[in-house]
């Protein structure tokens, strides 16, 4: 049986899964899907079809940034460019 | 951020947007689930001994100080109510899900109890008291709101797990499962989606032993059941231009999925319309939020995301306003 995590452990280990990154940023699935498949959250998978995993501080920054941005304004293609540039 | 039982994620689920003083047809599903979902929480802590399929409650369950007041509501009506006290996990979720009235009752006033404490669940006027009729005839009816980012935590995290490629903890299959029992699936999942997790589930039914454990028990009514789906369908029967649902023809079958606004002024613009529509839903204690603005706008109140369409009634004089639909997922 695996149990779900919790929030102590989430916040105390280095990768976080998708479901994970839902619960701490507030964010919607379907949207953080969206940013995965357009590139704009880097993630590791050890094989296809096994979970993607992400880097928690970095990636959280990262979506931090985006609804940022949203917010002021940008487009998708506005926050790849600036996502691009930052790095 | 609070790490909440699996009882209470559920609740949160399920208990939201439902009246708070009567007990409805929808209403009484839902807590026989809950109860059905305090076992299963025991038992994913650990809570039974096993022998062969037969499950015993440990003694010291019961002594703990960590016991919440509705796992001991639970607990002991069954413990009580029968000498034998050792079933399969299928006899105590059967078991669980019949109890009385009353008991489903004091379970209900338990566990929204503990997530008033924590902040999560507070009892609001219900949307139907918004409705023109009710409305002037001061009639106040009550509801349950879960905490709107609690409730978007929740959902959105069993969305991902499912619909994502990779393991699925035992939490999101019990509450798949107790999601399927009360008729909840639609709340969370578009008809798309629902194929995917209908697939998903069969995968988990043949790799996870909880899930073949667990996916073939069956504890909904049936009638209660076809209750539920029959208002749900009907939303689906009339789709139109303008919007959808028999409730546009027969509102009075389920007002609460049909309610109706009325508006200060005759043929108002579609931004008056807007305006009467949030004040009075404010001025009930709601919370809205204009997702779309336009002829027919989009407005999440609350939880749920609903249309607001323009429509009129006619008695001696014709009232202009809107009905409010709420909005499948597609």
């Amino acid at each position: 049986m695996s149990r779900q995590r919790s929030m102590e452990a989430i916040l105390a280990s280095e990768f976080v899964t998708i479901g994970e990154l839902v619960r701490l940023t507030d964010s919607r699935y379907s949207t953080l899907k969206f940013y995965t498949e357009e590139g704009m959250l880097p993630f590791t998978q050890a094989e296809e079809n096994l979970t993607r995993r992400y880097k928690r501080e970095e990636t959280i920054a990262r979506i931090h940034f985006i609804k940022e941005l949203r917010a002021s304004g940008l487009s998708i293609p506005q926050i790849k460019e600036a996502l691009n540039k930052g790095q | 951020m609070t790490d909440l039982q699996l009882a209470q994620s559920f609740s949160m689920m399920a208990l939201n947007a439902q009246r708070s003083l009567e007990m409805t047809t929808a209403k009484k599903m839902a807590l026989r689930c809950i109860a059905a979902a305090v076992i299963l929480e025991v038992y994913l802590d650990k809570g039974f001994t096993q022998s062969k399929n037969q499950l015993a409650l440990k003694k010291d369950v019961l002594e703990q100080s960590h016991t919440m007041l509705y796992q001991e509501i639970i607990l002991k009506s069954l413990a009580r109510r029968n000498a034998k006290k050792s079933w399969d996990l299928k006899d105590w979720l059967k078991r669980a899900s019949k109890l009385s009235g009353s008991k489903l009752k004091s379970l209900e006033r338990a566990v929204s109890d503990s997530l008033k404490e924590l902040g999560l669940l507070e009892e609001i006027p219900h949307l139907l008291g918004c409705d023109l009729y009710f409305h002037s005839a001061g009639v106040s009816i009550k509801g349950y709101r879960s905490d709107i980012q609690e409730y978007s935590r929740i959902s959105e995290g069993i969305r991902a797990e499912i619909l994502e490629d990779g393991p699925v903890t035992d939490e999101t299959i019990c509450m798949l499962w107790l999601l399927r029992e009360s008729g909840c699936m639609h709340d969370l999942f578009s008809r798309n989606e629902l194929d995917i997790v209908s697939a998903r589930m069969y995968k988990l039914y043949q790799g996870s032993p909880l899930a073949k454990a667990l996916y073939p028990i069956r504890i909904h009514r049936g009638i209660e059941l076809a209750t539920k789906q029959f208002l749900r369908m009907k939303k689906e029967v009339v789709r139109t231009q303008v919007g959808s649902g028999l409730n546009f023809l027969f509102p009075i079958l389920e007002r609460s999925q049909a309610v109706f606004i009325d508006m200060e002024a005759m043929f108002s613009n579609p931004a008056a319309r807007l305006h009467d529509v949030k004040q009075r839903l404010e001025s009930k204690g709601h919370t809205v939020t204009v997702l779309k603005e336009g002829q027919i706008p989009t407005i999440k109140i609350d939880n749920i995301v609903y249309e607001a369409i323009p429509h009129a009634i006619y008695g001696r004089v014709p009232i202009h306003g809107v009905r409010l639909i709420p909005k499948p997922l597609f």
